[in-house]
């Protein structure tokens, strides 16, 4: 019998902490009476003070610094903290914030900085604070994921490779004015751009290998956001106050308290009051709204999923579409209409997700009208003639269908799984929408992990799969959909495809006009939607819940409004 | 003593050289690496991906990996967390107070309460009140202890308010302070008592199991013909007999203490080694997750050792040769 056997004993619980109540029990009771007085207030001016708790579902790694961070949990909790320097509007196309820049040709931007933004440590933000940013990223020793975002620049790859002292592309002009040279001219230049910028003198001096672990980075970090860290307890919390000298004026919250919250525990804190507010899982939307003292808000989200098909292989270099079996697009498109995706996503995604008709969220400044393009509404006798013309045909009278040369035919379909029960069931769905049309379908569930490499790897035993991406504000979808790209997981290769995406980053074509770039990203969804190597089947609505003593909280694509708005009712 | 105790720990050598062959080629035959989930097309591309594999030596063949790793591991480089990128042994160090406290406040209440309930059971068997103590611990080891936390939760936070639900400290509080202490304490209750419920029931039954076995024995017989008094008997002659399988336990509480509790700990969010593993495990943070593994087998070992040579102590008739 071994001790370590996870089982226990109820009822002392109750016997035994009946004994230790009192010597808590007081002071909570205050703490409800005055929950009761601030929610009974009305909505007015805003008011000064308060503190408010975040709750995070998982513990942040520590790395607190944009040019360092890896996983969206540290990026909540920076953005607290810190500020970009331009942001986005809820189309996610670029507005100018702490900088504005010009432009004649998108390959050099002139970028002029605000005068007087304020770092947490007293300094005043200087364009060589962007400019050690870069350098930082550029560097050879840099082990963060950004240098992506400043390969770009001219003279960046030569720092990067050791054959230059500087980046030959940035040029500090003055405190307040930076130009930049890209090395060729592209549309999306500013979009990948890294416009986050370092404190110099928080650095001054160190390595850049040991950036990523110092105590500037994991314990006391430096921002220019509304509010500054005053102390963290490593995986669990993170505390910060108002930062008066805020660019954008001065935050009414006095005091900020992110914790770790496992995503169980979060319907209980909302209710009690001891947690204002958190993001949530979808699958308990239905307890939130249930609270009276919380708001439930859902905004448009950047994710969307789809069911794709193996159509080929990745040679290791590019895309070859080489695998028969879903070639017929009559099949392809006979499997999108046999799905009910407003009924299945009504049943599993408890009313925060819609069905989506093309492969960008529909809230995306390049995201076609629905009216120009194919619907594919739910129609299963339609399908059925696309089958029949497509010769899939019951020639056995098993009640289901064979391939056109009379052979067993099987959907091999593939579902990730986590945790999350409600999988395997909505994976299920698929396979019976299927199933009712004649086709045979066969469900596997593979853990996330290795699914995903398999996908990567092109594995033969993943034919048709569930999937999905989360984009951002950057809206060219080459890195997901273009022929030589890794993650075009059904290996698609349209040479029309590739022409209207290389056309639509071409600045000779489409110059700076971002409505003739619109067009042609209308022209290429046209095409995507009508090839259909893919089927698009929903988009999720991110959630969150909002203590009703908190306001002025506003949510769009982007994100929250700055947190240096919020006031919370006293 | 001595000589044996030496010869115990000579033997743990090739025992922990195996085990780390084990941990490793489990470690690596989990599918996807620390990389696979940072797939992200707005911020990532391939070639970081392919670069950062390069640069950890994820491409390098196995038992060069191996090697590379235990040659590290022995110099008392443990390697960098993939996850935190900081170095492993930190990582482990700024949990192992939470676990510590966690683990030791358990371990007194099983303690406390098993010796009460089991000298009282024991002493008084087949009666009303060892019936409800027995009956107590069958219905305690027949819930899991996910329900027992969550249920926990719900009562002594959620509708009482008596408890926290999560954490190991309020950030609010000023460290080394009185209220510093009190706030640790406070946040540890909950999940130390739902913790150190789970073994109470076993440690009581197999205490009350020997004291009958033994109040039955000659040498009690003899003691109450002297007309020593019962009290006398029971606490002296009875108790340390029965004492000596309890030992056993200790060996396997001693790696209890620090491995934590992987499901308590992420039902309270207490930010300890048990929920540090799972978080390992799932995102792939190699360097962590063996050097973790690694510091259970070992603390197993020298567990089994330290049990080993408390039965010569309590019992002088097991000799230690």
């Amino acid at each position: 019998m071994k001790i370590r056997s996870i089982f226990m004993l109820v009822a002392l619980i109750l016997v035994l902490s009946a004994f230790l109540a009192a010597c808590s029990g007081g002071e909570k009771t205050g703490s409800k009476e005055e929950n009761g007085e601030k929610s009974s207030e009305s909505a007015g001016q805003p008011q000064d003070g308060g503190t408010l708790v975040y709750a995070l579902d998982s513990a942040p790694e520590g790395k607190f610094n944009y040019s360092f961070y890896g996983n969206a949990t540290d990026a909540y909790v920076i953005n607290f903290f810190d500020e970009n320097l331009i942001d986005y509007d809820e189309n996610l196309k670029a507005k100018p914030h702490i900088a504005s820049w010009k432009t004649e040709d998108n390959k050099v931007f002139d970028f002029e900085i605000k005068q007087g933004v304020k770092w947490q440590n007293d300094d005043e933000l200087s364009v060589k604070d962007w400019e050690f940013a870069l350098m930082v990223v550029a560097d050879k020793d840099y082990e963060g994921p950004r240098f992506d975002n400043v390969r770009n620049i001219e003279g960046a790859q030569d720092y990067h490779d050791g054959k230059a002292t500087e980046i030959s592309g940035i040029k500090v002009v003055d405190d307040y004015h930076i130009q930049i040279t890209f090395d060729k001219a592209r549309v999306n230049n500013l979009e990948n751009l890294w416009t986050y910028p370092l404190n110099r003198t928080e650095f001054k001096g160190m390595a850049v290998k040991d950036m990523m672990s110092s105590k500037q980075v994991r314990t006391k970090p430096v921002g220019l956001g509304p509010f500054k860290v005053t102390k963290i307890v490593p995986g669990e919390s993170v505390e910060m106050e108002r930062f008066d000298d805020y660019f954008g004026g001065k935050p009414h919250i006095e005091k900020v308290v992110i914790k770790v919250i496992d995503p169980s525990l979060s319907v209980g804190e909302l209710k009690n009051g001891t947690l204002d507010m958190t993001s949530f899982h979808p699958s308990i939307i239905d307890q939130v709204k249930a609270l009276d003292n919380v708001n439930t808000i859902t905004y448009p989200g950047v994710s969307y999923y789809y069911v794709g098909f193996k159509l080929g292989n990745w040679d290791g270099k590019k895309n070859v579409m080489d695998e028969p079996k879903y070639q017929e697009k009559k099949l392809r498109e006979a499997m999108y209409y046999a799905i009910n995706r407003e009924e299945w996503v009504k049943a599993f995604f408890n009313g925060v997700g819609k069905p989506v008709n093309r492969p960008i969220p529909s809230n995306h400044w390049i995201a076609a009208d629905n009216k120009d393009l194919e619907q594919y509404e739910y129609d299963p006798e339609k399908a059925k003639k696309l089958l029949d013309e497509a010769g899939y045909k019951d020639v056995n009278g098993d009640g289901f269908r064979e391939d056109p040369k009379g052979k067993k035919f099987v959907i091999n379909f593939s579902h990730y799984s986590t945790s999350n029960p409600t999988f395997e069931s909505r994976a299920k769905a698929l396979t019976q929408y299927w199933e009712e049309v004649g086709l045979r379908s066969k469900l596997t569930m593979t853990d996330v992990n290795l699914y995903y490499e398999m996908l990567e790897k092109a594995d033969k035993s993943i034919e048709v799969f569930f999937a999905g991406w989360e984009t951002g504000a950057d809206p060219d979808p080459t890195p997901l959909w273009g022929s030589e790209a890794l993650w075009n997981y059904p290996r698609w290769v349209n040479a029309d495809s590739d022409k209207l995406l290389d056309e639509a980053l071409d600045i000779s074509i489409v110059g700076t006009d971002s409505e003739k770039r619109k067009d042609l990203y209308v022209k290429w969804q046209k095409l995507f939607m009508k090839e259909l190597p893919v089927l698009p089947i929903a988009e999720l609505e991110e959630t969150m819940a909002v203590s009703k003593r908190v306001h002025e909280v506003t949510f769009d694509v982007s994100g929250m409004n700055r947190p240096n708005e919020w006031w919370i009712q006293q | 003593m001595l000589k044996y105790a030496f010869r115990r720990i000579l033997g743990m050598i090739p025992m922990l050289f195996l085990t780390s062959i084990v941990v490793f080629s489990l470690a690596k035959l989990m599918p996807g690496d620390s990389l696979s989930g940072e797939i992200d097309p707005r911020n990532t591309d391939p070639k970081y991906i392919a670069d950062m594999r390069e640069k950890l030596g994820y491409n390098d063949p196995l038992p060069q990996q191996y090697f590379h790793w235990i040659g590290n591991f022995v110099q008392g480089d443990f390697g960098k967390s993939t996850r935190f990128k900081i170095p492993a042994a930190e990582v482990i160090g700024e949990r192992i107070p939470n676990t510590l406290l966690l683990g030791l406040s358990s371990i007194l209440i099983t303690y406390i309460l098993a010796f009460l309930m089991g000298s009282y059971s024991g002493r008084k068997p087949y009666t009303l009140g060892d019936n409800i103590i027995g009956g107590l611990n069958y219905l305690g080891l027949s819930i899991p202890s996910f329900v027992a936390g969550v249920f926990a939760i719900f009562l002594f936070s959620f509708t009482l308010g008596w408890f926290p639900s999560n954490g190991s400290i309020d950030i609010g509080v000023t460290e080394g302070t009185l209220d510093y202490w009190l706030s640790r304490l406070h946040h540890v209750f909950l999940p130390a008592v739902v913790l150190g419920l789970l073994s109470t029931a076993s440690y009581t039954q197999f205490l009350r199991n020997d004291i009958i076995e033994n109040s039955r024995k000659d040498f009690v017989r003899t003691a109450r013909a002297k007309g020593t008094p019962e009290r006398k008997i029971y606490n002296v002659h009875i108790l340390r007999n029965s004492m000596i399988p309890l030992i056993t336990f200790l060996g396997f509480d001693l790696v209890a203490i620090i491995s934590g509790a992987i499901i308590t700990e992420t039902i309270f969010t207490y930010p300890g080694l048990g929920q540090l593993f799972l978080d390992s495990v799932g995102t792939r943070d190699y360097p962590v997750l063996m050097t973790l593994t690694m510091l259970f087998s070992f603390l197993t070992l020298i567990g089994n050792l330290v049990a080993d040579v408390f039965y010569g102590i309590v019992d002088p008739r097991i000799r230690l040769e």
